[in-house]
């Protein structure tokens, strides 16, 4: 693979994460989130497999591939058996703050990236660490997703999104982190949304709903 | 041997939770349990032997490793361990839970056992992070275990907001393995802590900095520091008392032990005064956030987990410091506050299933003259938490206060003291209005199903209390280990 | 200032105030074609131009000379824009001033005397249609400002006929992730500046749905027929804007000898954005009016990912 094909590629690939990010702050609906999150896996897995081909390494094409059935396969279907068959929860309730808001926070959020991940491109530039900023601006959006959402699988989702951008941050910077971590993390982030799925099923059965605006009972 | 040594704290726990998944609980699997824990204990001894004799021990392909401080929290560990498995058998007779219920509950407690000695032990800070995360994902359903609405959301708060935090301490993880293999360290070995500490300087500053700031507040969420504490008080307070003792004495120690180790690193990366900064200002605000909303609790548990952010507060001040005298009372006061906290929460299952299930402060009075074994139990580790003599939080607040004053950082102590006295006043009057004063003459309908507190409930409240006497008076046992543990951490 | 530049201008504003009606007939007609009707034929809306013009004006009682001036300004700012604007060529007589700031001035200027004549007229649905209109405004103005700053970015000046020269040099820059970023974000500004679906519909009769209408509701005859006829021009300098930013090919530079085929490539290039435009109509409906700042808003932070991108990608 030549420069420009690489350069250009790794930008197609971090636009599109960046883009499905933002517009899971768009989405009012849960299974549109989720679907959009799944969008994201496949950018997450373009772009290991871009830095893979560019170095001429299965280990990472092989990492890619797990990552892609782990991301775009069994984690979107986790969370989307958790969302069960009531529809009423297919809609997001509330949130602190309002879509058109979420939006113009995440393009501050975008500026505040650029400005933080200075240092991380100034210790080695290259075309990878260019598109750290893209990565690092989808962490802070899952942090802000999963501040102010209210409903149970907004958070999940805004986690996810939350570890999707750290992975891809460690892809990018290093090529990833040394492989038992990486299994280990990939391994702790499944178990997270498994119990995430159970706690959300005895939400429902407990609460009726999964709007977590409801339990305010542990306060000072 | 050595692989023996480092192997056994993980591999007893694991055993005695197969022993529960497969049998259940049972009055053999639970003293499984126990003898799983001494076991442990028995190792650490060993262990701190062996390491201040002859240096760090290595085993597992370098995956696990012990120095001094490595066998400091595993000996706190596994001491607070095999209380509250001594403990569990009488509290979950107490209770009224189905078989399956009990069954999960020993499987998942031995489990978070396992996984903290994984976390000490580990050499490397990628397979920390993934110890770490497995107790919250263990502890997830611990602290769900009752079914009660206020349980489940204390757990889902919990399980989301320490994830989160995690996840963000991993961020500054990548980070520092990205400095690190740009400084030359390869693959695994830029994750260990002893490379990294010893080619510390090696690291670019610019970069280090984010990464030790993010790990801090990540591993700070944790361990109870601010502002990612919200989880503490609800999750301390709707899990079982066992596990909340073992969550408040020792879990909160663990993540703050990933600070100090952390603290080794940055110290010769970035020079003492920005982690000295962040530390101190995490302080202090911990310290104020548990300070005012001691004052107007009325619920006795989440009164101790707001006590425990007081603790962590205070031990973040002494790391701060970082001078060895400062390091030393941390690691005493990681001791001390692990056994008394873990009394207290013992002590605090049982005024529960005494009262009906009622964690109002307001309902329990006059504990002292009904139930005096409890009252006095439960009185004398709350006289060890507020640091009365011969309580080894005594020595070790006082030997934080002379190292912070000594190094120069005479307002910040006077400051942090005076919101410990703020909480102390709290923690008393609370203390006071439940055990003393005559008991209601009502009380006796709300304790008809507890059983008797019998010498069998109260006998490791007791040994704990004496432990923590005992090393308030002198660390003699202890002190090479202590002396080699704060010299690895403290600056001259 | 020399003739050549002034023929040229001349012929950029005559051109386009002819097409503007015509631009405004073919969109209906698509549209009715589409649906089944028949329709009124290109020419009707001169048609209607020439019959509001022979009318004379009303206005309701208590209203002031902003109410009489605003149809005139209206008209005005969107010529002042045509003459601008790199349309046919770009060297305009007005080249060195058409810059970016002044464009989005003019035609702010342009709507919020509009809203102003609107507040005067004293009505309800005035008043209405004057907020709703500021909404969409804040959020839109923004937008385009950030949109064509990203590509002044690469070209190094905010002034329209640099930037369409710098692409002409440049074709593949429009393919790049900050042009096609800002291109999304200018769509959406378009769409929401005319008053266009999904935004707002033109040909809505429903009050309490209207935005641009309910401002024009007291006009009648020539006032009418100017308002109207501006109306279109706005929407013909905007989609010529969107094709001379992003497809300039075919555009005139200082020579006579280009201006017919830079003509008809304007024609071609306007009319083919106009005819997706009423086709994408037909498929849309209008959005509830409390999710237009989120349409916005969401157009904004893709022209920020735009401005970003263009100045930290290389």
């Amino acid at each position: 693979m030549n420069d420009t094909t690489y350069v250009q590629a790794l930008n197609v690939a971090g636009g599109l994460f960046l883009l499905a990010a933002v517009g899971m702050l768009s989405r009012r609906q849960i299974t549109s989130m989720i679907r959009l999150f799944a969008v994201q896996g496949v950018a997450l897995v373009a772009l290991v497999a871009v830095l893979g081909v560019h170095q001429h390494s299965l280990e990472l094409m092989g990492v890619a591939a797990g990552l892609g059935v782990l991301r775009v396969g069994v984690l979107p279907h986790l969370t989307r058996r958790a969302l069960g068959a009531a529809p009423a929860e297919r809609r997001e309730t509330s949130s602190a703050v309002n879509i058109a808001g979420s939006l113009l926070a995440s393009a501050a959020l975008v500026l505040l990236a650029y400005a933080v991940t200075r240092p991380l491109i100034a210790l080695t530039p290259s075309a990878a660490t260019a598109v750290l900023p893209v990565t690092v601006s989808v962490v802070l959006i899952g942090l802000f997703a999963l501040a102010t959402r209210h409903n149970a699988l907004s958070q999940v989702v805004g986690f996810l999104l939350l570890d999707n951008g750290i992975t891809a941050t460690a892809f990018l910077a290093t090529s990833g982190v040394p492989i038992i971590v990486e299994l280990g993390v990939s391994f702790d982030v499944l178990l997270v949304v498994v119990v995430l799925q159970v706690l959300t099923v005895r939400l429902r059965s407990t609460f009726g709903t999964t709007n977590l605006d409801g339990l305010r009972e542990l306060r000072d | 041997m050595e692989t023996l040594l480092l192997i056994a704290p993980v591999a007893a726990p694991l055993a005695a939770a197969a022993a529960c998944g497969a049998a259940g609980w049972r009055r053999i699997t639970a003293a499984l349990g126990v003898v799983a824990a001494l076991l442990m204990l028995a190792d650490a001894t060993a262990l701190a032997l062996r390491v201040t004799r002859s240096g760090p021990v290595v085993a597992a392909g370098g995956l696990l490793r012990a120095d001094a401080l490595s066998a400091w929290m595993l000996l706190v560990v596994a001491t607070v361990a095999t209380l509250a498995c001594w403990a569990s058998p009488g509290y979950l007779a107490a209770g009224s839970d189905t078989g399956h219920r009990t069954r999960w509950y020993g499987v998942l407690l031995h489990l978070f056992i396992s996984a903290m000695a994984v976390a000490i032990l580990a050499s490397n800070l990628g397979l920390f992070w993934v110890a770490i995360e497995a107790t919250t994902i263990v502890t997830a359903f611990l602290v769900g275990h009752h079914r009660t609405p206020t349980a489940l959301e204390a757990a889902w708060k919990y399980v989301v907001i320490c994830s989160s935090a995690i996840a963000i301490a991993f961020l500054g993880t990548v980070l520092l393995y990205y400095t690190a293999r740009h400084a030359g360290l390869e693959g695994s070995r830029a994750l260990d802590w002893a490379t990294l500490s010893a080619s510390a300087h090696l690291l670019d500053p610019g970069v280090t900095r984010i990464a030790v700031g993010l790990a801090v507040i990540g591993f700070g969420a944790k361990a109870g520091l601010v502002p990612l504490h919200a989880w503490l008080p609800d999750a301390h307070s709707q899990a079982p008392a066992p596990v909340s003792a073992l969550m408040s004495g020792v879990l909160l120690s663990v993540a703050f032990y990933a600070v100090l180790r952390i603290k080794i690193i940055a110290d010769v990366a970035l020079g003492p005064a920005f982690l000295r900064t962040l530390l101190l200002v995490l302080a202090i605000s911990t310290l104020s956030v548990a300070a005012v909303l001691l004052i107007g609790q009325r619920d006795y548990k989440r009164m101790l987990a707001y006590s425990s952010m007081e603790h962590i507060g205070l031990m973040t001040v002494g790391a701060a410091t970082g001078s060895r005298l400062a390091i030393a009372a941390v690691l005493l006061h990681i001791a001390g506050h692990g056994l008394a906290k873990t009394v207290a929460f013992l002590g605090s299952g049982h005024i529960l299933h005494h009262h009906g299930n009622s964690s109002d402060v307001a309902a329990v009075r006059g504990l002292a003259t009904r139930i005096p074994l409890l009252g006095g139990a439960f009185g004398l580790a709350m006289l060890a938490l507020l640091g009365f003599p011969p309580a080894a939080v005594f020595a070790s607040e006082l030997g934080i206060a002379r190292a912070g004053s000594a190094a120069g950082f005479g307002w910040a102590i006077a400051g942090a003291f005076g919101l410990a006295l703020l909480a102390f006043v709290a923690l008393a009057v609370r203390t006071g209005a439940m055990l003393l004063g005559t008991a209601p003459a009502d009380a006796g309908g709300a304790a008809v199903h507890a059983p008797r507190f019998g010498f069998a409930a109260a006998a490791p409240l007791i040994t704990g209390l004496a432990l923590v006497s005992a090393l308030g008076v002198t660390t003699w046992p202890v002190q090479r280990l202590l002396t080699a543990a704060a010299a690895i951490v403290g600056a001259r | 200032m020399n003739t050549v530049s002034i023929v040229e201008t001349a012929t950029q504003v005559v051109l386009v105030i002819a097409v503007a009606p015509v631009l405004t007939g073919v969109m209906r007609q698509i549209r009715a074609r589409l649906e089944g009707r028949a329709g009124a034929g290109l020419l009707q809306p001169w048609r209607d131009v020439r019959k509001l013009m022979r009318r004379q004006p009303t206005s309701p009682v208590g209203s002031g000379w902003v109410f009489r001036m605003a149809p005139l300004v209206l008209f005005a700012t969107a010529a002042v824009i045509s003459a601008a604007v790199p349309l046919l060529t770009t060297a305009t007589a007005l080249t060195r001033s058409a810059d970016l700031l002044v464009v989005v001035g003019l035609l702010a200027l342009g709507t919020v005397t509009l809203a102003l004549a609107a507040l005067d007229t004293g009505t309800a649905f005035g008043g209405m249609g004057a907020s709703r209109e500021m909404m969409v405004l804040a959020l839109a103005e923004p937008t385009i400002l950030l949109g064509v700053f990203a590509l002044s970015a690469r070209a190094g000046s905010t002034n329209l006929g640099t930037i369409v020269t710098a692409t002409l040099h440049q074709p593949l820059r429009v393919l790049s992730p900050a042009s096609l970023l800002a291109a999304a974000a200018m769509t959406v500004v378009v769409i929401a500046e005319t008053g266009r679906l999904p935004v707002d519909n033109p040909s809505t009769h429903l009050e309490l749905t209207m935005i641009h209408e309910a401002m024009v509701l007291e006009y009648s005859g020539a006032d009418l027929g100017l308002i109207e006829l501006a109306s279109s021009l706005r929407l013909t300098v905007l989609l010529g804007l969107m094709a001379s930013l992003f497809a300039p090919w075919g555009i005139a530079g200082a020579t006579f000898a280009a201006l017919p085929l830079a003509a008809l490539a304007f024609l071609a290039k306007v009319t083919v954005l106009a005819a997706a435009l009423a086709t994408g109509e037909v498929f849309l409906a209008k959005l509830r009016l409390f999710r237009v700042p989120e349409l916005l808003a969401g157009s904004f932070v893709l022209a920020m990912l735009a401005v970003a991108t263009s100045f930290l990608l290389a």
